[in-house]
């Protein structure tokens, strides 16, 4: 049977200008800005600038007081989004998931946490427990009963586009039946000062394709899709609003800030999407560009406009101006406008745009106005170079299709990024007395194989990544070479680093060069430009399994034919502040020492040339029941993946306590099943805690398949629910 | 008093941490961005107006029209010289 392109039934918005879809929708036809002066901190330097700040009080609209600023900007967007969509996941439900973009995630509530402990020396994380982006994955998961895969993706300003797309492929892979697709960000000082040093924020609000424009304005929300396979919407009866018919997603590889000048990435991005929806540049009928206001991306884009569609480019305008930029969530919440075009209609204008660029030599749709729309595209371009397009169909356009996909995937080089133990004094800048054990990955020597430029730009983790990737037998050349390099906390030396001096010297003497690495993406986007991988490049994050979602992404652009070899793996750094704060909560000892490190493996078809050291057979996503049962966990196992050919469990015993004895209760749980006794091996006692252990896991599971000839299944649960499995053969 | 280039080749080298650079390796004409010089990114001409207005005072709001500045350590020296306030 054929995989059907998935379907909409449901939307959600929270923005500066609107609360609900039609609240935003009814700002636009009336013209009204969302942006207003800064109030929700204090920014010494830029306080008067306008930003897209969302000022209603989020829990006095349902939010869940337990979440950050993000998390609760994305439930509340989910909940509008479910309601549209009449869903009910009462009792949880294994097909249903969620996959969101965000970039900034809980910054703005761990600033507290930071604030308090420079200006007062205080040392009290309880803002903090919110920080991860997968936070808000977490927290939807949860309130709402989703057991489906789930994860977040953090590729700057495109995040939330490639997540829809990744949602997207979940459906078509057969691996749920219904998925919250979309993004969230909120404001933080982070970002702000980020951009600010960047120079790239216009002091008198966006300006989009304008001659005047200065830089972008930076906002806050939530856009949620709820996407659907067409026979389970059928089935239920809902209502179709429209169609997901193309995505596509391409890497500039060509600098950490700036997009390629003829935005050549954008151009393969559209055109990867159009190839997708199977359409000719003239079928579209509206485009919402990314068009963010600064100087460099509306020109690259509109050159790439002018590429794709030469001398027609469709009616396009940018609506930035009217809830700002909003990072990881724009792709989503602009996705949103593009399905409610369709189904109204109509078309936002470009607002703030004034005087035409003779550079640009386009004009975008100043006027809000009825068009007839058939299919429609939204374009996300983000730091890193990481582009993502998608394009949307009116609810009457005839059904895609496309053959199941099948593909072998070997495994053809690892690059391991592996542990020495050393303890925390070792670690600089020096913790507070008190000494906690470490798995450190020391200095990197190899570093010296690294540009002059790289070691003096990139940091710890970022440079681990570059190394692991090199070590992993890349192809050349990598034109159809994309990267999925997850990770959970991403880059928090240069995070850590550029917040502090924020914070510490009020806005004075930003840190430019700090700001751009701090993105969970840089991994992925430097490995990319070293590498001149130009294909498909994520980075995705989900705390425990942060490894396993990036491997998911790898092997289905592998078995849909986007990339000849993704660049699939995992990594963290340690760095003082999870270092402090676990141990102000107790979470480091004898047996749970924080570690770091990760892998990156080269993967292609099995068909393609050159020697595998093993192949992957199943990869799968989820996240476990309340309260926990070993019979249903290996129920659930049984079901994703052949126990008959397994003989060895690799699982993430020996770090966090609490879960020791459910990874024993379930390894002796599938042995029952199997009716004979599997091997269970661990890693983390050689190379500590941390969120990207699995991936070095991995590595283990890849050696033990080799060196035993037999079946191998990696299982990894987080403490906070998620859950994956993969398998591996020789 | 007026700014010398050799004074501010060294505030380049250490605010861009550029190893195996010594000023004498810095021509006064040669250009900081692109080819044939320091090979510099946009990146580190942010980094350089921060230096600029840490160390001197030059703010500089908009890189479209501080640009010009940034060709070589001659164009930088005067630009600092001509903008320092009194």
């Amino acid at each position: 049977m054929s995989a059907r392109y998935p379907v909409i039934t449901g939307l959600g918005l929270m923005t500066a200008n609107g609360a609900c879809v039609n609240a935003v929708w009814e700002a636009m036809r009336r013209g009204e800005t969302g942006l207003k002066p800064l109030s929700l901190f204090q920014s010494p330097r830029y306080g008067q600038i306008p930003a897209g700040e969302i000022q209603q009080d989020l829990i006095g609209l349902g939010a869940p007081a337990q979440g950050s600023r993000s998390d609760q900007l994305g439930w509340l967007a989910a909940r509008e989004a479910a309601t549209a969509a009449q869903l009910d996941f009462s009792g949880g439900s294994e097909r249903a998931g969620v996959v969101l973009g965000c970039s900034v995630g809980g910054s703005y509530n761990s600033e507290h946490f930071l604030t308090r402990l420079i200006k007062q020396g205080q040392m009290r994380p309880r803002p903090t427990r919110f920080h991860e982006c997968a936070s808000v994955v977490e927290l939807i998961a949860r309130e709402f009963g989703l057991h489906g895969p789930g994860f977040a993706v953090t590729t700057a300003c495109s995040s939330s586009a490639l997540a829809i797309a990744a949602a997207a492929e979940l459906i078509m892979a057969g691996e749920a039946d219904v998925m919250l697709a979309g993004g969230a960000d909120s404001l933080s000082r982070m970002t702000w000062g980020g951009f600010h040093a960047l120079l790239l924020v216009d002091a008198a609000g966006c300006r989009p394709f304008d001659l005047a424009r200065a830089g972008t304005s930076l906002g806050e929300g939530a856009g949620v899709l709820v996407l659907e396979s067409e026979d389970h919407a059928r089935r239920r009866g809902a209502s179709i609003l429209a169609r997901l018919t193309g995505w596509g997603a391409s890497c500039d590889a060509h600098h950490t800030t700036a997009p390629h000048p003829e935005g050549a990435g954008a151009v393969a991005a559209m055109k990867s999407a159009l190839r997708r929806a199977g359409l000719a540049p003239a079928a579209i009928s509206y485009i919402n560009a990314h068009g963010t206001g600064t100087r460099d991306n509306d020109l690259a884009e509109a050159k790439a406009l002018q590429s794709v569609f030469e001398n027609r480019v469709p009616p396009f305008s940018s609506t930035k101006q009217f809830f700002g930029h909003t990072l990881g969530a724009s792709g989503a919440i602009e996705a949103v406008i593009c399905v409610e075009a369709l189904r109204r209609g109509e078309i936002p204008p470009n607002a703030g745009f004034h005087t035409p660029d003779p550079a640009i030599g386009l004009q975008p749709v100043t006027l809000f106005q009825a068009a007839e729309l058939h299919h429609v595209m939204s374009n996300s371009f983000g730091f890193g170079g990481n582009n993502g397009v998608l394009i949307f169909s009116r609810a009457e356009t005839r059904p895609l299709t496309r053959r199941p996909e099948s593909a072998l995937i070997a495994i053809t080089g690892m690059g391991v990024i592996g542990p020495g133990e050393l303890t925390s004094r070792d670690i600089q800048p020096p913790l507070p007395p008190g000494n906690v054990l470490v798995h450190s990955c020391g200095p990197l020597a190899e570093s010296a194989l690294l540009t002059s430029n790289q070691r003096r730009r990139l940091g710890r983790l970022v440079q681990m990544a570059v190394l692991a990737a090199r070590k992993s037998h890349p192809p050349e050349p990598a034109q159809r070479t994309g990267v999925a390099i997850g990770t959970g906390l991403g880059c928090l030396e240069d995070a850590g680093a550029f917040l502090e001096n924020l914070i510490g010297k009020d806005e004075r003497e930003p840190m430019p060069s700090r700001f751009p690495n701090s993105v969970h993406n840089a991994a992925a986007a430097q490995t990319a430009i070293d590498q001149g991988a130009r294909a498909m490049n994520s980075a995705p994050t989900m705390s425990e399994i942060s490894f396993e979602s990036a491997l998911w992404l790898g092997v289905r652009q592998l078995a849909v034919d986007e990339a000849d070899c993704m660049l699939v793996g995992a990594m963290d750094e340690l760095n003082k502040y999870p270092l402090a704060i676990g141990r102000r909560w107790g979470l480091w000892n004898s047996q749970t020492r924080p570690g770091e490190g990760g892998m990156v493996a080269s993967l292609r078809r099995a068909n393609s040339e050159g020697p595998a050291l093993a192949h992957l057979g199943t990869v799968r996503l989820g996240r476990i029941r309340q309260p926990f049962d070993a019979m249903h966990e290996a129920e659930w196992i049984a079901g994703a993946v052949d126990l008959d050919s397994l003989a060895v469990v690799v699982s993430g015993a020996g770090g966090w306590p609490a879960l020791d004895d459910q990874y024993a209760a379930v390894v002796g749980a599938l042995a029952a099943r199997a009716g004979r006794p599997l091997e269970h091996h661990t890693y983390k006692q050689r190379c500590g805690e941390f969120h990207s252990a699995s991936a070095f896991g991995f590595s283990v599971a890849v050696a033990l398949a080799l060196q035993r000839q037999c079946g191998v299944l990696l299982y990894t649960l987080s403490p906070r629910g998620a859950r994956a499995v993969c398998t591996l053969r020789p | 008093m007026n700014v010398p280039p050799e004074e501010l080749k060294v505030k380049i080298i250490q605010t861009l941490n550029l190893e195996e650079v010594t000023p004498e390796h810095i021509a006064n004409d040669a250009p900081l961005f692109g080819a044939g010089g320091l090979e510099l990114d946009s990146i580190d001409a942010l980094e350089l107006v921060v230096m600029l207005e840490n160390s001197y005072g030059v703010v500089i709001t908009d890189m479209e029209k501080g640009r010009p500045a940034f060709k070589s350590v001659n164009t930088l020296t005067a630009f600092v010289n001509a903008n320092r306030p009194a």
